[in-house]
């Protein structure tokens, strides 16, 4: 190897870890400082402490949004990775006028800034007496996390075998239990992913929680109204928590399509 | 064995007709698309299109003693438009989203063409899913870590002063908002171009060495022509992603001066001054949009010519 490609290569390397040391570093400093005994999160570490993390389980407020936030992320997930198979169902077997549109009003909410999105929601949830309450959050974040669930399943549904559905039709299976019998079968992992996936959408998304959730605070808002505050270094603790389950989360999700997607788009290799 | 009975002598009342026409023939099979249908139209109608349908007309509403009025009234957008913070709010997003997109690419390119050619298949697989993590969480918590380690007392500070006894103005300008907002566009970004990268034709790119030419050039001529659409994407995405932005602008540069985000967060939680808001949120999306179009006509004027040669 010459040695003007070996200074490039190492310089490619060097770059790719400095890439991904950027984006690891606000999550390990999350991380160090919740065990920092320091009020004040700085160099040098005041030494090994858990007491904000005990100060963040003896907070009421904390653990009542925390509760909120389990409650939303779940009733999100469910609802939401139903309603994602079936706009990627209805997108892959069916043909009709208006198909288009549905499949953009699931998959654009995302791509909206959730500054907008939050307030059109909260003043049109709060015109029908809808707005504060945990069910408003939940409706809210289902229409933005079923984009999610529908990507997901869509790509498991490009596997599907399309002899599978006549076959079963052929056996004399009345199409509403091939769909329970074959096709929701055959989606599984996509929509075990689709749910982890969809829980921590919901459990990380905190304007329009704070738009429509009026007094009932999910975590992130929680934080978002302590961070509002003076430095407390409970945000660090409760960090490290949220972390941990929102990564936890993600993992475990693409534990369930990870591998199969990355695979697909990585068979050029020489 | 039992089951596929039953379902056998329950479908004998239908005729059999072939599945892949099941949609016209009305009754049973036409249940299941509305069953499944219902629900996703329903609930993307009334907590996604409505919202934004009701953004629109609220923008003509009057806001009489506290208390939103249905009106048709144009001086929201007349106030609004002509307002100088609000023109000043929106060349400052603008700036700050183009720029934001414009430092993602030149940090996003290199980063993706390491992983997508340099990386072992079991190490580019790893980086890819590691990438997928911070897309999903918690990005709130990491622009208050970005926080921490650039402010006054913070850890870069404490660093510098006790290396070299110096002290950096880091936290409140265009350093640490671009440093937030590039946490929240990088991954998205290089996954975007890695998934493209992965798919270029690697033939094409020994063609061109074979015939001669020059690392440098395979990039420039080859490499880059080939991934025209994805960089348009990830550009467009972190201009998307930027522009919608709240968080590093409140909590990096302290709402100094504000993004159109930040004055909209404001007029709703401190007033009812929901129409001007509105309006503010109104010209967003339509400046998004206007965006988003010509970038995508940008791909398409440049695929057509190529296929023209």
């Amino acid at each position: 190897m010459r040695l003007a490609t070996l200074f490039s290569r190492i310089a490619q390397y060097a770059f790719l870890v400095f890439v991904f040391l950027f984006i690891a570093t606000p999550m390990i400093v999350i991380l160090v400082f919740s065990f920092d005994a320091n009020r004040f999160p700085t160099i040098p570490w005041g030494g090994f402490s858990l007491e904000w993390h005990k100060a963040v389980l003896e907070d009421g407020m904390i653990r009542t949004s925390f509760m909120n936030s389990l409650v939303v992320a779940g009733s999100t997930a469910v609802i939401a990775t139903f309603v994602g198979f079936a706009a990627a169902y209805i997108d892959y077997r069916y043909v009709f006028r208006g198909k288009s549109l549905m499949g953009l009003a699931v998959a654009i909410p995302p791509a909206v800034p959730a500054s907008i999105l939050g307030m059109a929601m909260l003043a049109f949830l709060s015109r029908v007496g809808l707005f504060g309450s945990v069910s408003a959050i939940v409706a809210c974040h289902v229409a933005i996390a079923s984009s999610f669930a529908m990507a997901i399943v869509r790509l498991r549904l490009r596997d599907f075998p399309p002899e599978l559905e006549p076959a079963a039709h052929n056996l004399g299976a009345p199409p509403f239990t091939t769909l329970m019998r074959v096709v929701i079968p055959f989606c599984q992992p996509a929509l075990i992913a689709s749910f982890f996936l969809t829980a921590a959408v919901s459990f990380d998304e905190f304007l329009i929680a704070w738009f429509v959730g009026g007094t009932v605070e999910t975590l992130p808002v929680r934080i978002l109204n302590l961070l509002q505050g003076q430095v407390n270094p409970k945000i660090n603790a409760i960090g490290t928590i949220v972390l941990a389950i929102s990564v936890t989360l993600v993992l475990l999700a693409q534990n369930f399509i990870g591998a199969r997607a990355t695979q697909r788009s990585g068979t050029q290799e020489e | 064995m039992a089951d596929a009975a039953k379902w056998q002598t329950q479908d004998a009342h239908h005729p059999l007709t072939r599945l892949w026409t099941a949609r016209r023939t009305g009754g049973s099979p036409a249940a299941v698309p509305v069953i499944l249908g219902a629900p996703v139209v329903f609930w993307q109608a009334v907590f996604f299109a409505a919202p934004l349908v009701f953004l629109v007309v609220i923008t003509s509403w009057r806001v009489r003693s506290f208390k939103l009025e249905p009106a048709f009234v144009l001086d929201n957008w007349e106030k609004v438009l002509n307002s100088g913070p609000f023109q000043k709010a929106l060349v400052y997003t603008l700036e700050v989203s183009a720029l934001s997109a414009i430092l993602t690419l030149a940090f996003a390119l290199p980063a993706a063409y390491t992983i997508a050619f340099r990386l072992s298949p079991r190490l580019r697989e790893l980086a890819i899913a590691v990438l997928v993590v911070p897309v999903f969480s918690s990005y709130l918590l990491r622009i208050y870590a970005w926080q921490i380690v650039l402010s006054p007392g913070g850890i870069i500070n404490s660093l510098t002063r006790w290396l070299f006894d110096l002290e950096l103005q880091l936290l409140g300008g265009q350093f640490s908002l671009q440093v937030g907002l590039l946490t929240l566009t990088l991954p998205v970004a290089v996954l975007i171009l890695v998934l493209a990268l992965s798919g270029v034709d690697r033939t094409l790119l020994e063609a061109a060495a074979n015939l001669g030419c020059r690392r440098a050039r395979v990039v420039w001529h080859v490499l880059l022509p080939s991934i025209r659409g994805a960089v348009l994407l990830a550009g467009s995405t972190a201009f998307l992603m930027s522009f919608g932005d709240y968080i590093s602008p409140v909590f990096l540069t302290g709402s100094k001066p504000p993004t159109l985000s930040i004055l909209i967060v404001d007029t709703v939680k401190s007033g009812s001054q929901w129409p001007r808001a509105s309006a503010i949120g109104v010209s967003m999306l339509v400046i998004l949009t206007l965006v988003l179009l010509t970038v995508g006509w940008l791909g398409r004027e440049r695929r057509f010519r190529k296929g023209g040669k």
